[in-house]
């Protein structure tokens, strides 16, 4: 028999004529799905993969035929017809059929040991610990390749200083990665405790299930839950979750929200330090203007009665101002009159009318019977003044002796 | 590797906060203790902000294999 020659497009019509035969109506497909897209809103296209003969199905359909909502990860069962398409050369199921058949193998594990987990307590908010305000060791357990080993330090810089990082590198995915992390948790949870890091940190950035695997890791949660260091942990960005997250102490978004909730913000403690520091002298300063106070009361209450005291001086000055005013002329008249008195007797005045002034040791004589004969007197004249001896007193002298 | 500092932010921290809340404990302060704490409030805020400006973190790699 001689073979037939047949063009490609002519062949290929015959491969799809025989694909034909298949009764696709009972022939139901059950797979993993992955890499799901939709391509400009109107085309699906995803694999359909058999875990266990490594085997995959790469499935077409349009956007109206499916009813339900599948994503990367499901398990599902699929009703379609097998097409090799010629201009491209590839072999596509047109899917008809989509039915989720429960979730795809990864997700159904994780949820399943989450629930384990969970059941245990291993995420009881009642266990969870808090951090030291202040640290100043931090146990940094995350890959030196990784994004995530940057952003942390360099968040941790900006915040704040003085911090040792002790960095044990591990795989944050891969094979090693769980035996890894478990012996980090392990190594520092050795550590004598004045050598024992404040806090760890275990980090990572961002993946699917499948890169998240060690996260997930029932070992890595049980290493987590043990550890007497309280444990942050933060996985990739905002809406990733990882077991190993429900279990640490702290739970942060990403690697560099993990840095921000390890160590406060010089700013903020800067202004805390600064708040208190006002309020001291606030309180402070009102003691003292306290003080103050009484201070001012009493030197206000001295001043006053000494003003009270000036005030009385200055009403007795001016009585006497006012007396003295009244009183002066009358004084002054008096005074006059004295003098005139004293005028009239003054014994200058009598002697110039002849009389003699006659005095025994200055003494004025007034009585002639107080001396005796021989006694030397002064007499005093209104001009000049004589010695004299007493010859007779009285008319009684002595005889003078010749 | 010593854990401990010269100044142990934590303890000073905690030193200046109870001293602020000293300050309102009471209505009438002594006055030679307020000056006396506030003093000392003065001199933790000081070694305080000092701390503050130390910019370096260390990393220390541990170098040891983590074998299971």
């Amino acid at each position: 028999m001689e073979a037939q020659v047949f063009s490609v497009g002519q062949y290929l019509g015959l491969v799809n004529q025989a694909l034909g035969q298949i009764p696709s109506a009972q022939v139901v497909v059950e797979g993993e799905v992955s890499d799901f897209r939709i391509a400009q809103g109107k085309w699906v296209s995803f694999d359909l993969k058999d875990e266990q003969e490594e085997a995959v199905l790469k499935c077409f359909m349009t956007k109206w035929q499916l009813k339900v909502e599948i994503e990367s990860g499901m398990r599902v069962q699929v009703i379609g017809s097998p097409k090799v398409y010629e201009r491209f050369g590839t072999f596509k199921m047109n899917v008809q059929e989509v039915a989720p058949v429960g979730e795809g193998a990864l997700q159904q594990a994780y949820q399943l040991l989450k629930k384990k987990l969970e059941t245990e307590g291993l995420f009881d908010p009642s266990r969870k610990r808090g951090l030291p305000r202040f640290v100043e060791r931090i146990g940094l357990i995350t890959s030196r390749d990784a994004a995530a080993f940057g952003d942390f330090l360099q968040i941790l810089n900006n915040r704040w200083g003085g911090v040792t990082v002790s960095h044990t590198h591990v795989h944050v995915q891969g094979r090693e990665a769980v035996k890894d992390i478990v012996g980090a948790f392990a190594y520092f949870n050795a550590l004598p405790e004045l050598d024992r890091p404040d806090v760890l940190v275990l980090t990572r950035g961002g993946g699917g299930l499948e890169d998240l695997h060690a996260f997930n890791d029932e070992q890595v949660a049980r290493a987590v839950f043990s550890s007497t260091i309280p444990v942050v942990c933060a996985v990739g960005h905002e809406r990733d979750e990882s077991l190993a997250d429900f279990v640490a102490d702290v739970r942060a978004s990403t690697p560099s929200n993990a840095a921000e909730r390890v160590v406060p913000s010089r700013s903020d403690v800067q202004y805390e330090i600064e708040t208190m520091e006002r309020h001291m002298e606030e309180r402070i300063t009102d003691v003292v203007q306290a003080h103050g106070r009484v201070i001012e009361r009493a030197t206000g209450s001295i001043s006053f009665i000494l003003e009270r005291q000036k005030e009385r001086f200055r009403a007795i000055q001016e009585r006497l101002m006012v007396a003295g005013e009244d009183w002066l002329p009358l004084i002054r008249s008096e005074l006059e009159g004295v003098a005139r008195v004293l005028r009239q007797v003054d014994p200058k005045r009598v002697l110039a009318r002849g009389y003699s002034l006659v005095t025994v040791d200055g003494a004025v004589l007034t009585d002639a019977s107080k001396v005796g004969v021989g006694t030397h007197v002064g007499v005093q004249l209104a001009a000049g003044s004589f010695e004299a001896e007493v010859k007779s007193v009285n008319g009684k002298g002595q005889q003078k002796l010749v | 590797m010593t854990k401990k500092k010269e100044v142990n932010f934590a303890k000073a921290f905690e030193e200046l906060e109870q001293i602020t809340q000293w300050f309102d404990s009471e209505e009438n302060l002594d006055l030679d203790k307020g000056l006396k704490q506030f003093e000392r409030g003065l001199e933790l805020a000081g070694e305080l902000k000092e701390k503050l400006s130390e910019v370096e973190n260390k990393v220390n790699d541990i170098k040891e294999k983590f074998a299971v």
